[in-house]
């Protein structure tokens, strides 16, 4: 606000803690933030906590929604809502996988490309570059139908396009750092390589990838689904959610919890975690 | 410019070298045996062979990317296993139906952006409206298309629920409806395939206009704090021409990066929308092959959706640097 | 409202701009905080004032309420008036307040590289502030062919003509009250004075009134007519100016003139500061703000709050209690004992010899990349125990040949010898960006200490010795940067740097964006620390006045070679170069060009 001179006034404490954390999110964002590792319990424990087994015809088919069965039944019989909270754990669960495993890779690369610099850094940057250019959607859509359709493919489809995006986050952060004055300074301390990267490098790098790694799941779970709804995740009896919804499409009119029920609990898990991406955002913006 | 378009060009080139190896590369993959696939399950061993030979697939690979560029080049995509057409006139057929649908949703969604980040900016948002947006953002585009059909069409039958055109045996020289209805003097054509278009289209606008809107919104904030706002608010100006000539400008370039990613993004929905709408187009045409195992189809489906993301890449680039004339590129 | 009786009541001149008990209050992260409390003065058509004060001190609040652009995000509350023209905005409408800002009051900001947008042509910019001719206008504010500058972007410009064009687009208006906060600041010192003409020709062709936001008591000097001396948010003084700056009548207005420092100060002894650190302002309503500080405080200063009265040694204005007192503060201060002088021997501690370097510039052509030569072939020595400042302008090359010194970046020609095999420590210009924002104080100062952890009890006393060397309190070795002042800061960075002596210490421009009174505090603290440790210094710097003080020998940088390198005060006594004379020539002050 002043200009020029410096600011002598001591500002206030700035340590971590949870409180701050979630007001800078917003109330919102926060019941985002928390809901996922809800959601993460819930999708692990899925086998066991379905009301019935999802896999059987437990009552007359086509049902609308009641309180015996809360999503009704589906053209089987089977308990729409058993069903759902199987789907949850397959969609959760491998957008979750597939996220850790494109983050570890994607900045691992990343920070490899940045630090080094010089050839290493042109290259690995003109690869990054070129998969983030490429229609990746449409790859790999045609790499599972090439490859022929599971759930094993679609993820390996999907991690192979996916992990440039961290690669080129951790790589900007870590370019952005290096020149910073303050690892000029420890470097003149005399800090070793090893040592450097650890205590002064990669703290600053965290909070780029927490930040995008968390706006990135609800992009993760909408991909998946959409693959699934174009018949490429497991084949069928499979409870998978995008797979659900577009098996009834016709249905629409005539029994219309069986095709909009999954989809809206997809929304909800895409909900939640772009609540939950905001709200991180908010929270570390500036550190 | 004149070296901008030169580089980009280049690049685009190698870009698609990339796609087409790729796609060549998925190709030589699939188990199954084309040349089997062919001749018929029935086939004696002797036709088949001669069926290879004609194919000629026993020739090492570089030669036979190379004949594959070829028929690139000349536009030979290759047969379709289910129609039994070659895959380029399968395509020329439901093209304009998609390039319709495609244009028609970038406008509305640009549209929408624009209203969405100029209102909320106008207009400090509170928690509702948030939570509004973010929720109109996480629906799945599958979703939405089935609420609207089922709410617009389903209940209140205000709106068309399937199909392009309530006319039969209609056809224009461009293949838009909107547009041939105009050219041929036929405003009720036009009238009607709007009507058709509505839904659809802003199935797909609705995730293009709220991440446009959001990066636009978002960049706004930014460039409104600059200094140079703050000069030109200094010279008495009022704050929508602030808004207007030195906020927007400026504010250009990542909403135009995202709305690239939403394109790319747009592919993948129109599979879904020409599905749920039965909009005879290229996507509905690739689910099927999907569901059809016809990878040859779903091939020049790739290749011909790569060439249109690389154009409309390239034309964005082109709108980033009008609006920031320092890309020096 | 105190009445200025020493003004000549030659017309019954009605204020241009009559500020009454004005208050204004921000929010920041849910915190509201009074940064301007109750400020009373008025301006008259043609005057020039100068408004100083430390950062806290709101002053630039003040220009920014005065325009009606306090930034909306604060939740600025506005009490009290302002009348400008006749016109009163406080709680106007806002088609009053952009009427104000299109005819009447204009600013020029501090940092031009930002103030102009730079996807727009300059004359679509100056297009947008009504009245002139563009062309007219730039050639009058200096700037030679005005038609391509019209037609440019703002990149294209550097920072002193990005500063005239804002000028022109500013008065082009003929605004009544032209707002310059710290507009030179940002600038070489020879543009700052062709900056300082310029405003105060065109506002006397115009009779335009000028509020003049400094820190720097010796630029206001230069300028203005009357003075206005801010303290959290508050007058404490004001006068004319050369009564003020003659004979302060504030304790606080003491401290600041005293911790100027110019081509004429006492070398030989520390320099005069303000007592004791800023604190952070607790706005008490009936309490003096200055009363922690103050040496003459006395009970009733923390228990009622002065209002302006008449000061008895000027016949300005005052807000003390204690008035009479302040003359024993002057008195206080004189006998400091001077510095013992520096041993230096006669090995070199860092000897440059013919160092080139060159840069790559941004233009492509065909052939490769053109470079331009920053440093042509300088050689420097220093020897141990000796500090030498090396003064340039910005571009002229002082940081590149730092660099290289540290071993930073390697020279294209010429070599490098040290006599400490070890690194050289450096201190930067940015002291809070130099630490890494994770740690702690005490674990990047303890960092140099090879092999020894903080836990041990060895490392906390080793560093708890090198902090209490620098004057922070050992307490502070558990903090992290965020939570202590840019001043603590760069201590901090001290302490990094001497823990462990270095035979040289480096100092890029350590002192260029701070307070006057720390300014005064980090120059006294490196005098003593390299008498102490018996370091050798490489001091870069813009300010001659700064130079002067510190070094052993000054070394005269200007595009990338060394025109004159000499001792102080014969440099300043009789120059050899025309450059160094225009260097001395351009600074602010009595014996100065810049000077009225």
């Amino acid at each position: 606000m002043t200009g020029g001179s410096s600011r002598d006034t001591p500002p206030t404490r700035p340590r971590f803690n949870w409180r701050d954390f979630f007001r800078r999110a917003g109330w919102l964002e926060s019941v985002g933030i928390v809901g996922l590792p809800v959601v993460t319990v819930v999708a692990a424990l899925a086998p066991w906590i379905t009301p019935f087994d999802p896999q059987l015809r437990v009552a007359a088919a086509y049902l609308p929604p009641s309180a015996g069965h809360w999503f009704g039944t589906d053209e089987i019989g089977r308990d729409l809502f058993s069903r759902i909270i199987l789907g949850i754990r397959y969609t959760w669960l491998s957008g979750l996988a597939i996220i850790a495993l494109t983050l570890i890779v994607g900045s691992l690369v990343g920070l490899i490309s940045g630090l080094m610099g010089g050839k290493i850094d042109l290259v690995i940057g003109r690869i990054v570059d070129l998969f983030i250019v490429l229609p990746s959607t449409l790859i790999a859509l045609a790499f599972v139908a090439a490859l022929g359709p599971g759930l094993v493919n679609t993820m390996i489809a999907l991690a192979i396009f996916w992990w440039p995006w961290y690669a080129r986050i951790s790589r900007d952060e870590i370019r952005r750092l290096k020149a910073r004055p303050h690892v000029e300074a420890a470097r003149m301390a005399g800090v070793g390589g090893p040592r450097l990267l650890l205590r002064y490098l990669l703290p600053g790098v965290v909070p780029a990838l927490l930040i995008g790694a968390s706006l990135d799941v609800a992009n993760v779970i909408m991909t998946l689904s959409l693959m699934s709804f174009l018949g490429l995740g497991l084949p069928a009896p499979a409870p998978e959610l995008g797979a659900m919804t577009s098996r009834t499409l016709d249905s629409l009119t005539v029994h219309w919890w069986l095709p909009i029920l999954p989809a809206a609990i997809i929304f909800l898990l895409c909900l939640l975690a772009n609540l939950a991406g905001d709200g991180v955002r908010a929270a570390l913006r500036g550190t | 410019m004149l070296a901008y378009l030169a580089k980009s060009i280049v690049g685009a080139i190698v870009v698609l070298l990339m796609m087409s190896f790729i796609v060549f590369v998925l190709q030589s993959v699939i188990p199954a045996d084309p040349a089997r696939a062919i001749a018929g399950p029935n086939a004696p061993p002797e036709t088949v062979e001669t069926v290879r030979k004609e194919l000629g697939l026993d020739d090492p690979a570089v030669i036979q990317y190379g004949r594959f560029l070829s028929r690139l080049a000349h536009a030979d995509l290759g047969t379709s296993v289910r129609t039994r057409r070659p895959v380029s006139d399968d395509i020329r057929q439901y093209i304009p139906a998609t390039l319709e649908l495609g244009l028609a949703s970038i406008a509305l969604g640009v549209v929408l952006a624009l209203v969405m980040a100029v209102l909320q900016f106008l207009i400090p948002g509170s928690g509702g409206i948030r939570l509004v947006m973010v929720g109109v953002g996480s629906t799945p585009i599958f979703l939405s298309a089935l609420l609207l059909s089922y709410f617009f069409w389903f209940r209140f039958d205000w709106l068309p629920g399937a199909g392009r055109l309530g006319y039969r045996d209609f056809a224009g020289p461009t293949g838009l409806n909107v547009i041939d209805g105009i050219l041929l003097g036929r405003p009720e054509v036009s009238l009607d395939a709007l009507r058709h278009l509505l839904l659809p289209a802003l199935a797909l606008a609705l995730p293009i206009g709220i991440a446009v809107g959001r990066s636009l919104n978002g960049a706004l904030y930014e460039v409104m704090s600059e200094p140079y706002v703050r000069t030109a608010r200094g010279k008495g100006l009022s704050e929508t021409k602030v808004l207007l000539r030195h906020g927007l400008r400026n504010a250009a370039t990542a909403p135009l990066s995202m709305l690239g990613l939403q394109v790319r993004l747009l592919f993948g929905n129109l599979l879904i929308v020409e599905r749920v709408f039965g909009w005879p187009g290229l996507g509905l045409y690739t689910v099927q092959a999907f569901a059809s195992a016809d990878l040859p189809a779903v091939l020049g489906v790739a290749i011909v959706f790569g060439i249109l993301y690389i154009l409309v890449n390239t034309l964005i680039e082109i709108g980033q640097s009008m609006a920031d004339p320092r890309i020096n590129l | 409202m105190v009445k200025h009786s020493h003004r000549m009541a030659s017309s019954v001149t009605e204020p241009l701009l009559a500020v009454k008990d004005l208050s204004v209050t921000l929010s920041r992260e849910g915190r509201p905080s009074r940064v301007i409390d109750g400020i009373t003065f008025d301006m008259l058509p043609g005057e020039v004032v100068a408004l100083v004060g430390e950062s806290g001190s709101g002053k630039t609040s003040i220009g920014l309420t005065l325009q009606g652009l306090l930034p909306r995000e604060y939740q600025p509350q506005v009490g009290g008036s302002i009348r400008l023209a006749g016109i009163e905005l406080v709680g106007a409408a806002s088609r009053t307040w952009r009427s104000a800002r299109r005819r009447l009051v204009r600013s020029i900001p501090q940092d031009p590289m930002g103030a102009l947008n730079p996807t727009m042509t300059i004359r679509h910019q100056m297009r947008e502030s009504n009245g002139g001719s563009i062309e007219g206008w730039l050639s009058r504010t200096g700037l030679p062919d005005p038609d391509r500058i019209a037609d440019a972007l703002p990149h294209r410009l550097s920072g002193g003509q990005r500063q005239r064009v804002l000028i022109a687009m500013a008065m082009m208006a003929r605004p009544k009250l032209l707002i310059a906060d710290e507009p030179t600041t940002a600038l070489d010192v020879t543009v700052q004075a062709q900056i300082l003409d310029l405003l105060r020709a065109l506002t006397r062709e115009q009779q335009t009134a000028i509020l003049f936001v400094t820190h720097d008591l010796s630029v206001a000097a230069s300028l203005a007519d009357r003075v206005l001396i801010l303290y959290a948010g508050r007058i404490v003084e004001m006068g004319r100016m050369r009564d003020v700056a003659r004979k302060a009548a504030h304790p606080y207005s003491i401290g600041l003139l005293a911790a100027r420092y110019d081509l004429d100060s006492d070398r030989r002894r520390p320099l005069l500061t303000l007592p004791s650190e800023h604190m952070p302002f607790v706005n008490l309503a009936s309490a003096c703000a200055y009363a922690q500080r103050c040496p003459i405080a006395q009970l009733d200063c923390t228990a009622i709050r002065p209002s302006l009265v008449v000061a008895s040694v000027h016949g300005g204005a005052v807000a003390c209690l204690h008035q009479e007192q302040t003359a024993f503060v002057s008195a206080q201060r004189v006998d400091a004992k001077p510095w013992p002088a520096p041993s230096i021997q006669d090995t070199a501690a860092l000897r440059l010899h013919n160092v080139s370097k060159t840069y790559p510039t941004g233009n492509r052509s065909f052939w490769g990349r053109q470079s331009q030569p920053v440093l042509r072939s300088v050689s420097l020595t220093i020897k141990l125990g000796e500090c030498v400042a090396l003064v340039g302008e910005s571009g002229a090359g002082k940081s590149t040949l730092l660099r290289i010194a540290a071993g930073l970046v390697m020279p294209e020609g010429g070599t490098v010898t040290r006599f400490d095999k070890a690194c050289p420590q450096v201190v930067f210009q940015d002291p809070v960006a130099a630490l890494t924002p994770w740690l702690t104080i005490g674990e990047q100062i303890g960092e140099r200490l090879r092999g020894v952890s903080l836990d041990s009890d060895y490392g906390r006393r080793r560093v708890g010795e090198a902090m209490k060397l620098v004057g922070l309190d050992p307490v502070l070795m558990d903090a992290l940067p965020a939570e202590m002042s840019v001043g603590q800061c760069q201590r901090a960075v001290l302490a990094r740097a001497v823990i462990v002596p270095p035979r040289l210490l480096l100092c890029d421009e350590p002192i260029s964006a701070m307070d006057v009174s720390l300014t005064a505090t980090t120059l006294n603290l490196l005098s003593d620390l390299r008498r102490r440790l018996d370091m050798a210094m490489l001091f870069v710097t813009h300010d001659l006045a700064a130079a002067r003080i510190i070094a052993d020998r000054i070394a005269v940088l200007k595009d990338g070679e060394l025109v004159e390198v000499a001792d102080p005060d014969a440099i300043v006594a009789a120059p050899q170069s025309g450059y160094t004379r225009s260097l001395i020539a351009a600074m602010p002050g009595p014996q100065g060009g810049g000077g009225r």
